[in-house]
């Protein structure tokens, strides 16, 4: 079996976070870079079946600027066996239709029985690249998954869905998302630092994909044509309850015509 | 809702610390430490800092709040989360990284091992004495157990798997070790059975691992009187079978764990030991030296401690001083965060750069420690043992001195609030209380400083160091102008230092009450100087890096400290000088 | 007037999902909204009267055979033929768990770019444009995209509705490749038909946060939820604890809401949390703390306990009301 994490480097959430309001990209020098959170779940659920399959493989694949080459050390570290890196400059500012035909690209060379994914980054929100990919890559996609069973020949689960959940299959080769009830990942231990030292990392840019620029400004492209930061909100009426604030606040409400 | 003590590992100032100015370049350059150079232990850093932050740091306050518990049945519990966190450190395998990678160690350098013990002190200074004590009786097994009990012992306590402890103090011996008289009676086997009352054993009993090897300070039956008739033991809570499993359980037990002042999470225990099996460790009568081995490495890690708890302390204090607005500052239109008032700032600024110079000192240590074992030339072994030995009392002294001034500062930061338990500034203050006290008092480090480090060569050694210290003046005066009233600041403290060290050296043969009566302000100019003299290295480095914002950061530390900390030096040289007479004027009755 | 293509998400029990209403009217803005539907059997009369009833002024259904046990691939197939047949001029979708994931699907068929998660959308020099707010709200972003936009909108970001119409119906059959899509094997419903309001989209929230300490005291916040007629919110802190269902989570990584009223009980507010409810019009904050960061951002605070003051509330508005 084997199993491809797509991992994403995002901006840690505890700083904030700007957008350069020129470009409307993201401002990289913001907040420092972290392997997205939802990201390690996938990697840990990867982990666990590679606890007790010792032969499968867990790879994880990164799109993103020179530095992610971290997040995917950090990946190494916990427990995955190699790494993909895509980096490239025509790739800064990507939307998804771009990004997932990069790593679409990417995963049909690296190969996969399974790919795990995070069901949407803390950046970007948009939770769509998983299944451009599926339909980029014609496999199945099973997405907002709540739990899952991976057998070798298929992935099963609970997905969330808008009333209750959905109980799904696919067979593999596969794509599916987790979502955050999936346990948090382990840490990196010490031993996972050493040896991810000497994990192979490959990178790769898009020529060495077979995309070439032709192909690539031949997409549609979306693009942000203004970026305004919301006004900072101000602090209203602060007070102490002295026994009266339900009664004050009631008022507040009231006035307000909220209750 | 009270916010969470939120420990942020400062990993980038430790990093710049140890690379410009503990020289980490060059200890991974020295042979063995292939596999630990700089970019390697920067990732280990990170992610033990960020284990320490979120694995650790979370059970600061319940180990506070609840303790650890002696149960009626001798078992002793220690708080909650404890267990758990002790185990993923284990699993993580943090403890093992600086130990000889033979027994399962990562082979990194002490200064490494030095960094994450800050970071777990900082994270929970209760806890992180159980991976301490382990150290502690690992190293004196290193250096002299025998192969057996090395194999049968250290693999597992490398990994943390079991834990050790060190038993010196009884009753009637504290700072007087000499003064012990637990018995060890040789028997048919070769095995030793123990007899006697350990008190203010440090995670003497606990939940957290399923051994506990004790290392047993006691006396064969003829040897000679005081401290050269002690000999140094293993002994096993289980007995250790052949396999490598767990046998009977050996007759040691706990009697009771103290109510203390601070470090509420760490049960300090009464031990007492009925015709247990010890296992000789070396020759007989060696136990002082055994014991010195484990404590020079101790003392260090004990004034790591002062600098943890400050970091600590400095982190929420500073937090809290954005956050609380009270009052307007000069120029305010509006209520004003505290952070803007003069008198908070100089308590801040205070904090920040004694900090830097305490971790400054911390690894500068460490980092001789590292070249004492590793040095290809013995000379240059033997050198760097030597400052080693220098540094060791100072960094125990200065450092928890420090450390308690410094978190007192944290928690005058918060006004009233910091008096009241909730904050968790008492907690820190409570803490780092006891760091001036044990593993050989400061008054002790003092005298340990002027009687034995000061005459090491007949002051040749430490006349050699103060003039290497003297060699950053022609750096400084070439750096330009916003270095010159660190120079000046630093000549004129290093003349009092030279000063107050003829004097000691003077004296020290025909008085030693004398020397004694004046070590304690001595070690203080000690460590303001090379404070001081590290922190202008660091402001060397960091214009040196061309880092706008670092090369700012690093002077104005450097200057702050030796403009506005520094001269208290030449302010205690009159103390440090002034012999016993006073000392001793008024008798006992009119005191 | 150009055709605009609104995925309408027909629930298993067969009702038209909420966010028909807000699609169709963002399409009506747009254009002529034309509501597409996958399903098995030919829509009920009714339900297609409910379409038309939204501004829907044609019903493209796509039969499948398989719309009701392939995942989002019916979806895709039905829109798919919809696009090839009707070449509107936009697509919208939900950005709900099926609607995003059919648009992602759609738009690399047809190689068109994604807005995601609009709160509105408007036509500008002839450029469809859509508005979202991104890091939490920080920020206000437009954008655009070359060829025909496939947007997705945030559930309940949309109040109006476009004018009824009476729906004509365009039928055609879809195939679904099977091997190419997930499959549906049985469905879990929300246990409990709640009669309170769903977060997403509510008018008025009450949140807990940790403070509450347990499950058993959190019910004061759904017991003020009730009185008050607002959905239930949670922390993660609160969410960790087990003390409220993953699915109340607000924040960064939870659900983002924009109320009219959002209420916190007990929550500190950590930029996370923040990230997810600091568009709301009106925040009312009560905590302990007075120095917890949730009172930066609140138009009335109170600094106390959560366990006297809420009570008191809920009388308080009970009495109102009775």
């Amino acid at each position: 079996m084997r199993i491809v994490v797509l991992v994403k480097q995002v901006p840690d959430t505890a700083d904030v976070r700007r957008l350069d309001v020129n470009n409307g990209l993201l401002d990289r020098d913001a907040g420092e870079p972290i392997v997205d959170e939802i990201n390690e779940r996938a990697l840990e659920v990867a982990l666990r079946y590679k606890d007790e399959h010792k032969a499968a493989e867990v790879v994880v694949l990164s799109m993103g600027p020179e530095n992610a080459i971290k997040s995917i050390r950090k990946a190494l570290s916990m427990g995955a066996d190699s790494g993909v890196h895509v980096v490239d400059e025509s790739l800064a500012g990507a939307d998804a239709l771009l990004t997932s035909l990069a790593i679409s690209r990417a995963l049909e060379q690296t190969r996969f029985d399974l790919v795990i994914a995070g069901n949407e980054s803390t950046d970007g929100n948009g939770g769509i690249v998983p299944a451009m990919l599926s339909e980029r890559l014609g496999v199945p996609l099973l997405g907002f998954l709540a739990n899952v069973e991976i057998t070798e020949a298929q992935v099963s689960g609970e997905r969330q869905g808008d009333d209750g959940t959905v109980n799904v299959h696919a067979g593999l080769p596969a794509i599916m998302t987790v979502t955050e009830r999936f346990d948090y990942a382990r840490f990196p231990n010490f031993k996972g630092i050493m040896t991810a030292k000497r994990k192979p990392v490959e990178t790769v840019t898009l020529a060495e994909l077979g995309l070439d620029a032709a192909e690539v400004s031949s997409l549609d492209r979306t693009e942000v044509i203004s970026t305004a930061e919301r006004p900072a909100r101000a602090a209203g009426t602060k007070i102490e309850d002295d026994g009266n604030a339900a009664a004050t606040l009631v008022e507040f409400l009231a006035t307000n015509r909220l209750v | 809702m009270t916010r969470m003590s939120q420990y942020q590992p400062p990993v980038k100032d430790i990093v710049f610390l140890l690379e410009h100015v503990a020289g980490y370049p060059d200890i991974a350059g020295l042979p063995g430490f292939e596999h630990a150079d700089l970019d390697t232990v920067v990732g280990i850093l990170e992610e033990c800092g960020n284990f320490m932050a979120k694995v650790v740091a979370p059970t600061n306050r319940a180990g506070d709040k609840e303790g650890a518990r002696w149960k009626p049945d001798g078992s002793v519990v220690t708080p909650t989360g404890f267990k758990e966190a002790y185990k993923q450190y284990v699993d993580a395998g943090w403890g093992s990284v600086p130990l000889p990678e033979e027994f399962g160690g990562g082979g990194f350098p002490r200064t490494v091992g030095l960094i994450i013990q800050e970071m777990m002190m900082s994270a929970n200074l209760g806890f992180s004495l159980c991976p301490l004590l382990t150290q502690g009786a690992i190293e004196a097994l290193l250096h002299y157990g025998d192969d057996e009990l090395k194999q049968r012992y250290l693999p597992k306590m490398v990994t943390g798997e079991w834990a050790g402890t060190m038993n010196l103090t009884e009753p009637q011996a504290g700072s007087d070790v000499g003064a012990l008289t637990t018995r060890a009676v040789r028997q048919d086997d070769g095995t030793y059975a123990i007899s006697g009352q350990k008190i203010f054993i440090t995670f003497g009993d606990h939940d957290l691992s399923e051994q506990i090897v004790h290392l047993v300070l006691a006396r064969i039956p003829g040897a000679p009187e005081g401290t050269r008739g002690i000999s140094c033991f293993i002994v096993p809570k289980f007995l250790v079978n052949d396999d490598g499993s767990l046998g009977e359980r050996n007759p040691v037990h706990t009697v009771s764990i103290e109510h203390k002042m601070g470090i509420h999470g760490a049960p300090t225990c009464v031990l007492s030991y009925e015709d247990a099996t010890g296992y000789l460790i070396g020759e007989a009568n060696l136990g002082m030296r055994i014991m010195f081995v484990m404590m020079n490495s101790a003392r260090l890690s004990v004034g790591t401690q002062g600098l943890a708890v400050a970091e600590l302390a400095y982190q929420q204090s500073l937090e809290y001083a954005k956050e609380r607005r009270q009052g307007r500052a000069v120029g305010a239109t509006e209520d004003s965060a505290i952070i803007d008032f003069p008198d908070v700032r100089r308590m801040l600024m205070t904090q920040k750069a004694s900090i830097a110079a305490l971790r400054s000192l911390m690894l500068l240590n460490a980092s001789y420690v590292d070249h004492s074992m590793h040095e290809p030339e013995e000379n240059a072994r033997k050198r760097a043992d030597e400052i080693a030995g220098l540094l060791t009392p100072i960094c125990k002294s200065f450092g928890t001195d420090l450390g308690n001034e410094l978190t007192s500062l944290a928690l005058q930061i918060h006004g009233g609030m910091g008096y009241i338990e909730e904050t968790g500034m008492a907690q820190h203050v409570r803490d780092v209380r006891i760091a001036a006290i044990y593993e050989g008092t400061n008054g002790i480090q003092a005298a340990d400083l002027v009687g034995r480090k000061l005459g090491v060569r007949d002051g040749a050694s430490v006349m050699e160091f103060l003039a290497s210290m003297r060699e950053i003046d022609a750096q400084l005066a070439e750096a330009g102008d916003q270095f010159a009233s660190i120079r000046a600041e630093l000549t004129k403290q290093l003349d009092a230092l030279d000063q107050a060290t003829a004097w000691m050296l003077r004296a020290g043969r025909a008085d030693p009450n004398a020397v004694l009566a004046g070590s304690s302000p001595y070690l203080r100019m000690w460590g303001l100087c090379t404070g001081a003299w590290l922190l202008a290295r660091a402001a060397l480095a960091g214009q040196a890096t061309g880092d706008a914002e670092v090369a700012e950061t690093q002077l104005v530390l450097a200057r702050f400290f030796a403009e506005q900390i520094l001269p208290q030096c030449s302010g205690l040289l009159n103390s440090a000088i002034a012999g016993a007479d006073d000392l001793f004027a008024l008798g006992p009755a009119m005191l | 007037m150009a055709h605009i293509l609104v995925l309408a998400e027909i629930s298993r029990h067969g009702h038209v999902a909420d966010s028909a209403r807000g699609l169709l009217a963002l399409a009506s803005r747009l254009g002529d909204p034309i509501a597409v539907v996958a399903t098995r059997e030919p829509l009920a009369d009714d339900l297609i009267a409910r379409l038309g009833s939204l501004g829907a002024t044609q019903v493209y259904q796509a039969q499948s055979e398989q719309a009701d046990t392939a995942l989002v691939a019916p979806q895709v197939e039905a829109l798919a033929a919809a696009v090839a047949t009707l070449n509107p001029a936009a697509v919208l979708l939900s950005h709900s768990f099926d609607g995003r994931e059919a648009a992602a699907r759609l738009a690399v068929r047809t190689g068109s770019g994604v807005l995601v998660d609009a709160i509105d959308v408007r036509t500008e020099d002839g450029r469809i444009i859509a508005s979202g707010s991104v890091y939490g709200g920080n920020y206000l972003v437009d954008s655009t995209t070359t060829g025909m936009p496939i947007i997705t909108v945030r559930p309940g970001a949309i109040d109006e509705s476009a004018p009824a119409a009476s729906a004509q119906v365009i039928s055609e059959t879809v195939t679904v490749d099977a091997a190419k899509a997930g499959m549906i094997d049985s469905y879990n419903d929300a246990p409990e038909v709640s009669v309170r309001p769903e977060l997403l989209g509510a008018k008025k929230v009450v949140s807990g946060g940790r403070g509450f300490g347990s499950k058993e005291n959190f019910a004061m916040v759904e017991e003020l939820a009730d009185a008050l007629g607002a959905a239930v919110g949670a922390s993660r802190a609160a969410v960790d604890a087990g003390y409220s269902p993953q699915t109340t989570q607000v924040g960064q990584t939870g659900v983002s809401v924009s109320p009219d009223l959002y209420i916190a009980l007990g929550i500190s507010g950590a930029i996370q949390h923040r990230a997810g409810m600091q568009t709301a019009k009106t925040i009312v904050a009560i905590n302990k703390d007075a120095d917890a960061p949730i009172f930066d951002v609140a138009d009335f605070g109170i600094v106390g306990d959560v366990f006297t003051i809420v009570p008191q509330l809920i009388e308080t508005i009970k009495s109102r009301s009775a």
